[in-house]
């Protein structure tokens, strides 16, 4: 279902920006408030609950068995998937996965596959003949705005307090899941003319275009991406890479302090 | 159901093997309202399993063909997340989950006031976060919790509740082991304010008598689950101050 | 409304719930009738008046009655005639006949486009749900500025109050134009710190409305105004 934009949103979002100021009062680059559970599910082998103010996302990690690719007989795989499924938002409609929830998947399933904090090879069983599957499935639970930052971070703090189940597999005694880092997102949006982190609901449905950054441990990028309609200069990507810079770094410090517990 | 005779299901104390009696159900919590998004949301806990509803309407009936001319259409959707089991699911709709989803929607249909709504659909949908047997009645309390805190007119709510046999014994509301390994289920909604019944399924083998003590375990479940789900909703939004 | 419930008791009831006896009394909305007793079919307030027995519903969308006003957003436009989103569960169909300005055949674009807001009054609906309204009237208009803010329905008259007591005293104390329309929008205007002030009072309405949290907050900031 395309979304109807009213017209007086986008005029307000205009007006706001000009006073450097948002619709629920927040500065430009403050972010709403976030909350993360990890371990919140029976049967997932990992998992995370993220509330990002109207947003709710839950993240499941699941493990299976398979045959190495030939080319690469020691490697194990690691696969992301979301869906945007119609519980999320009235403008989602029931079918098969829409463009919007395969791009949400890919650029979570980039940022931690580039990232290097899982390492393949470390997921074989027996060369040639058996490696694990790391599975995770992002599911959305409610939209209430930039969802990509929340999927990001129940993905990766559910891999990291996932437990690999060996022992069901009969190949071992269970153990957590080697990961080696935590790659975070940071998305903007361009409501009003200029760059909010963190977009709300209101602001992504008034606003432009969007780009998502993922920042490894060591400050690196290892996911870009630009969606939606709309053009930005290499000034304004510099200032929002400052701010997600400043941002994942947050972030990390609440995903280790879960995984403590 | 399984029938594997030889797994034991029942100690020599005659308690099950998680220690509950034989007419005793697992904990159940549940919270309304707890998706932003919605119209109307629930989210039930019960033993291990988690379901989620968010109802979403009335809106106008699209695609055209499934409009009534004479009351709303109640939509369902039963969804089981890939990580909700013990081997992933692969996302999509399965045999299953839309028989379900047929079987959940004509049981609220029979309480919701649809004549209300002519041409329109109220969108229910149902996400099982984590299964552990059971998940279609506890889908089915998420839902009509859901639906009342949507403010959807309904002459009573619906409660799904499921008793089952295990080793000749007949139990109340079967766990997974209970599940796979015994010999009947039987999940239904009942309607707690009239005692009538809007949902009903079974497989297995029940006698007669067996059914008979299976139902007054379900109803007798249900008027203790009814009573969490008033409370939810009063939580939600019973006064402060007065 | 609002005022009338402090202090009383206040029963919150769920569908199937049973109210009570029906002898002598009369099932309002929200109630039905049912072996000699009234069940309850909706979640709400138990409300008696006159020998009617109702529930006010605590959250219910929105149902267009005819006379009501109602900030409608452009969601498709014809040749002769535009359709509204108006926060219902269908669209709502302007006339080119039943609008403010001589329109021509195939001009309706040039006064009113997607997306664009509009105060209008409903015409007419039926009992299938089709929904005309019409633009003629005074103060119906094009809403050109401001913005508009959601409210679920049934907290409409909480916000105005008695009498519109509620809104005058939050225009007086915002120095905003505001409008709460009977489809659960509130059209509101005036600079971006008052606007802030009105969004404000509009959110704690929302988020605790049902415990006299917002009339609160309005005296509070009617008293901060005065000291200053």
């Amino acid at each position: 279902m395309v979304e109807l934009v009213p017209t007086l949103l986008r005029q307000e979002l205009e007006r706001l920006a000009a006073e450097n100021q948002r619709i629920d009062g927040r500065g430009q680059w403050d972010s709403r408030d976030v909350s993360l559970e990890v371990d919140c599910l029976y049967n997932a082998e990992g998992s995370a609950k993220v509330v990002w103010g109207d947003t709710i996302i839950y993240a499941g990690v699941k493990f299976e068995i398979r045959t190495p690719w030939p080319d690469r007989p020691t490697q194990g795989s690691l696969m992301c998937g979301a869906e945007l499924r119609p519980v999320a938002h009235r403008k989602y409609e029931p079918g098969p996965p829409s463009p919007q929830s395969i791009e949400l998947g890919r650029v979570v399933d980039r940022g931690i596959r580039e990232s290097g904090c899982i390492d393949m090879e470390k997921l074989c069983i027996v060369p040639g003949e058996k490696v694990w599957g790391v599975m995770i499935d992002i599911h959305v639970l409610s939209d209430g705005g930039n969802i990509f930052d929340a999927a990001g971070l129940a993905a990766i703090a559910a891999l990291r307090t996932a437990v690999v189940p060996a022992e069901r597999f009969d190949v071992g005694e269970d153990h957590r899941l080697l990961v080696n880092g935590s790659p975070i997102m940071a998305s903007f949006t361009r409501a009003g003319g200029r760059f909010v982190y963190d977009p709300s609901e209101e602001e992504e449905l008034g606003g432009d275009e969007r780009i998502h950054i993922t920042l490894g441990d060591e400050g690196h990028l290892h996911s870009l991406q630009k969606g939606l309609r709309g053009v930005f200069t290499p000034s304004e990507f510099a200032e929002i890479l400052a701010v997600a810079e400043q941002k994942c770094t947050k972030l990390r410090e609440m995903v280790a302090e879960k995984e403590g517990n | 159901m399984g029938g594997y005779g030889d797994v034991k299901l029942l100690r020599d104390d005659g308690k099950r093997l998680d220690g509950r009696t034989v007419d005793e159900m697992r904990p159940v919590s549940i919270e309304a309202g707890v998706l932003p998004a919605a119209d109307g949301s629930a989210m039930v806990t019960h033993g291990l399993n988690v379901a989620v509803a968010a109802v979403y309407g009335p809106m106008e009936a699209h695609p055209r063909k499934i409009q009534r001319q004479d009351r709303a259409v109640i939509d369902v959707r039963y969804n089981m997340a890939p990580f909700s089991t013990g081997d992933r699911i692969r996302p999509g709709f399965n045999r299953r989950s839309r028989e379900i989803s047929k079987v959940t929607a004509e049981a609220l249909e029979s309480v919701v006031l649809v004549e209300r709504y002519p041409r329109s659909k109220i969108r229910v949908e149902i996400e099982i976060l984590a299964a552990e047997a059971g998940t279609r009645c506890v889908g089915l309390t998420a839902a009509a919790v859901a639906l009342a805190d949507a403010g959807i007119p309904m002459r009573d709510m619906i409660v799904g509740v499921a008793s089952g046999k295990i080793e000749d014994t007949v139990v109340l509301d079967l766990d997974k082991a209970e599940d796979n390994y015994g010999q009947a289920d039987l999940p239904v909604g009942i309607l707690p304010n009239t005692g009538e019944i809007a949902f009903l399924q079974m497989d297995g083998d029940l006698s007669i008598e067996e059914f008979n003590l299976a139902m007054k375990y379900n109803f007798k479940a249900a008027s203790e689950i009814h009573v969490l789900m008033v409370d939810a909703l009063k939580r939600r939004y019973e006064r402060g101050d007065n | 409304m609002s005022e009338g419930q402090v202090g009383a008791e206040q029963r919150l009831v769920t569908p199937g719930m049973v109210i009570g006896p029906s002898t002598g009394k009369h099932a309002g909305s929200g109630a039905i009738a049912q072996n000699e007793e009234f069940i309850a079919t909706r979640l709400g307030w138990l409300n008696e008046q006159n020998d009617v027995v109702s529930v006010r519903p605590i959250n219910s969308a929105y149902m267009p009655r005819s006379g009501d006003l109602i900030v409608g957003v452009v969601a498709e436009v014809r040749n002769n005639l535009w359709f509204f989103d108006v926060n219902g569960p269908f669209q709502a169909l302007l006339p080119m006949s039943l609008a403010p300005w001589k329109v021509e055949f195939g001009s309706t674009r040039q006064h009113l486009g997607i997306g664009d807001a509009a105060l209008a009054r409903v015409q007419e609906v039926d009992e299938a749900h089709n929904m005309v309204l019409t633009m003629k009237g005074i103060g119906l208009r094009r809403l050109n500025e401001g913005c508009v803010i959601a409210i679920p329905v049934n907290l409409i008259d909480t916000l105005r109050g008695e009498n519109n007591s509620m809104v005058s005293r939050i225009r007086d104390l915002s120095d905003c134009r505001i409008i709460v329309a009977d489809n659960g929008r509130v059209w509101v205007h005036g600079d971006a710190d008052n606007m802030f002030t009105v969004r404000g009072l509009i959110q704690t309405l929302v988020d605790e409305g049902h415990m006299n949290n917002f009339e609160n907050a309005v005296h509070a900031l009617e008293q901060q105004r005065g000291e200053n």
